[in-house]
């Protein structure tokens, strides 16, 4: 037996990270709060991004575990209890006074806690909810809490919980309930949809209540999210975006995270390393979906379908369903409805919003458009202003994909440098009438 | 002939010369606003120093705010606080412009205009280094207790950044100190923040930080290193979120303490 000796708050702070870096969520939007004056902290509406790691992504939250210590053996996971990795926990005291120290020096906007589970759900939630209860009550903090429900635990105590935290998440962990059988057998589907189904009940509930009284106490106010990973198991691009347009159907979801599975341990119940890396282009291309789904009404059997189950590596698919859909194309900028706007490619919904506000003063030009913030070298194949194209295009699937995927070389050097010369009087040789006078 | 009405590079500045020109009657032809020092001198037009009253100043902003809402202000505050400068011209333009639409409250609207789409520019790019300074700033706690931090923005951002903070650490002592603009913003606990000018005699004073100070430091940087998915490591991605020139200043950047 080995005995382990007292870490170093470095150290544990250093394993703890290292073992909550999957997980992907690091958002701190969906809520604005102001400090009482009594304490630190205040939550911005859009959320901000204190940092950025080597890897790109943002450092939002003090992204830690409460344990490593797990009694589940998840195939995918780094914590296992059959990996051999130190283990360590923190206490109450040193998670508050990590994230106060930390977000006075403004490092973070906030806590994300997380953690494995040591001894039984209940246990580690009784835990988490110490946690967040002294640095909500005793240090007063007011900043962002993301915490992680854990499947199994007491309704009651995950109620207790929604009342401290911002937003709370239970991990879907794996698209379809067969893979998370095969990987994770110590959880079950059920299991991981029921403290979903109850903090979304408890949010409607508390919605109420606040109508009715002004300073009801807030039950997750910033929503809930769940994350899944992807590529560790069988599913199809099509069978992901419908589990998750299902999720913001029926669970009012208000976030759904990919992430792409990175090898960590050796099994073999996973996908043989391949030496390729994590699939992060399908990570990017759910994410792009997961967009469309939730700010550009497009549904999940629209963009892709059981014959044709995977994204185009090629294009996003935004373009990709344009080019699928010539039929419908050319929209005219002037005219088009909001929701017509929203599907053209280079046209996101800031701009459709600014198109919307600024053709009620006088027609929009293609030089317009690019001072609105239109992608014109994506969205010209789409639209035409006052009925004129760009320039002459084949409405053709084939030549518009050749020229989006040669963009910058294949267009007219106008277009590249976009503007329009104005044309001049007095250029070129040939005589021609003005006023009826002939200039030469 | 065209008059240039020149004026220093402040809000109050920019306003009394906006109030010159607008109280002289010109058209948007007739007239610019340049800024003191960063003048591109032209023939054919008048010069003239606008003298600099609050009163002025206060009488643009109420004017602004009456006929082209709060929202437009807000827009052109910030618009006016660019380091760009032809933001004078721009504001004054967006003003003239509003005189002309039947509905001026909907001048931010007007994206086809020249002017209002710089000034629309502009405010989108002061909103954005505050925003992004917002996350990017970093204090570090001085011997006495203070919290202090140093920013070097291109925008004259801090009296943006300021309520941010005193919203946020209401009752912590700091001090936002903008290089580039040699002003601090400075907040007691409990009390309302204020903005002073010019620079310290003393550099040293901000050099000398409390003892836990440097172990938070090393947490953080520790932190911010093992965070990152080594499998997933994309440079680009993250110098295009994060610039080089605000990680100067960031704790997990540099090597100094500040």
């Amino acid at each position: 037996m080995r005995i382990q000796e007292a870490l170093s708050m470095y150290d544990k702070l250093n394993i703890l990270t290292d073992a909550a870096k999957y997980d992907v969520a690091c958002t701190s939007s969906g809520t604005s709060r102001k400090s009482d004056g009594t304490g630190i902290g205040s939550c911005e509406q859009s959320g901000i991004c204190h940092s950025f790691s080597a890897d790109g992504r943002c450092i939002s939250l003090l992204k830690i575990l409460f344990t490593n210590e797990c009694i589940y053996d998840c195939k995918y996971c780094v914590n296992r209890r059959s990996n051999d990795v130190v283990r360590t926990s923190f206490s109450p005291d040193e998670v508050c006074e990590l994230t106060m120290e930390f977000y006075r020096r403004n490092y973070i906007e906030g806590l994300f806690l997380s953690s494995g589970i040591l001894k039984s759900p209940n246990y580690t939630m009784e835990l988490i909810y110490a946690a967040l209860y002294r640095l909500r009550r005793e240090y007063n903090f007011q900043g962002y809490i993301h915490v992680k429900a854990i499947p199994g635990a007491d309704p009651e105590l995950i109620q207790k919980l929604g009342f401290l935290a911002d937003r709370m998440s239970v991990n879907l962990e794996l698209p379809t309930a067969e893979s998370l059988k095969a990987l994770a057998p110590n959880k079950t589907r059920k299991n991981i949809l029921t403290p979903m189904r109850l903090v979304q009940n408890r949010m409607t509930e508390n919605r109420q209540e606040i109508q009715l009284y002004r300073n009801a106490p807030r039950f997750v106010p910033a929503g809930q999210s769940t994350q899944m990973i992807i590529g560790a198991t069988p599913e199809t691009d099509y069978q992901i975006i419908q589990v998750a347009e299902s999720l913001y159907q029926k669970f009012e979801l208000k976030r759904v995270f990919y992430s792409a599975f990175v090898h960590v341990n050796d099994d073999a119940a996973l996908p043989a390393k391949t030496g390729e890396g994590p699939p992060l282009l399908r990570e990017h291309r759910l994410y792009q979906a997961d967009w469309l789904l939730r700010y550009y009404h497009f549904r999940a059997e629209e963009l892709l379908t059981e014959e044709n189950p995977n994204f185009n590596v090629l294009f996003d698919p935004k373009c990709n369903w344009a080019l699928k859909h010539l039929e419908e194309f050319p929209v005219e900028v002037n005219r088009a409805d909001y929701k017509i706007l929203l599907r053209v490619p280079g046209i996101g919904y800031k701009s459709a919003v600014r198109i919307v506000k600024a053709r009620r003063l006088g027609s929009l030009d293609f030089t317009d458009l690019k001072k609105i913030g239109v992608v014109l070298k994506r969205a010209l194949y789409f639209i035409t202003c006052n009925g004129r194209m760009m320039y002459p295009t084949r409405m053709d699937e084939d030549y518009i994909t050749r020229n989006l995927l040669y963009a910058g070389e294949k267009l007219p050097r106008e277009v590249t440098e976009m503007g329009y010369r104005q044309l001049s009087l007095f250029e070129g040789g040939n005589g021609y009438c003005e006023d009826g006078i002939c200039v030469q | 002939m065209k008059t240039v009405y020149v004026c220093s590079d402040t809000v109050t500045g920019i306003f009394s010369g906006i109030y010159d020109a607008w109280k002289a009657g010109k058209r948007e032809e007739d007239c610019e606003i340049a800024l003191r020092g960063q003048l591109e001198q032209q023939l054919f037009c008048d010069y003239v120093e606008a003298e600099e009253t609050e009163h002025k100043a206060a009488a643009v902003e109420a004017l602004i705010m009456k006929h082209l809402g709060a929202k437009a202000y807000h827009d052109i505050y910030h618009a006016v606080l660019s380091s760009d400068p032809k933001k004078g011209d721009a504001v004054l333009g967006t003003m003239l412009a509003a005189k002309e639409i039947p509905d001026s409250t909907r001048i931010m609207e007007h994206l086809s205009h020249p002017k209002v789409e710089k000034v629309f520019e502009l405010c989108r790019n002061v909103f954005g280094e505050t925003h992004s300074y917002k996350g990017f700033l970093r204090f570090c706690e001085l011997e006495n207790g203070v919290l202090y931090a140093r920013i070097e923005p291109k925008n004259q951002i801090l009296t943006c950044l300021a309520p941010h903070f005193a919203a946020r650490l209401p009752v912590e002592n700091w001090m936002i100190h903008d290089v580039t603009h040699k002003t601090f913003a400075v907040h007691e606990a409990g009390k309302q923040w204020v903005i002073a000018f010019g620079g310290p005699a003393d550099e040293e004073v901000f050099k000398r930080v409390s003892d836990r100070e440097k172990e938070y430091v090393r947490l953080w940087r520790g932190f911010c290193k093992t965070i990152a998915i080594e499998s997933r490591t994309n440079p680009r991605c993250q110098m295009q979120h994060l610039p080089l020139r605000y990680r100067r200043e960031m704790a997990e950047f540099c090597n100094n303490s500040h």
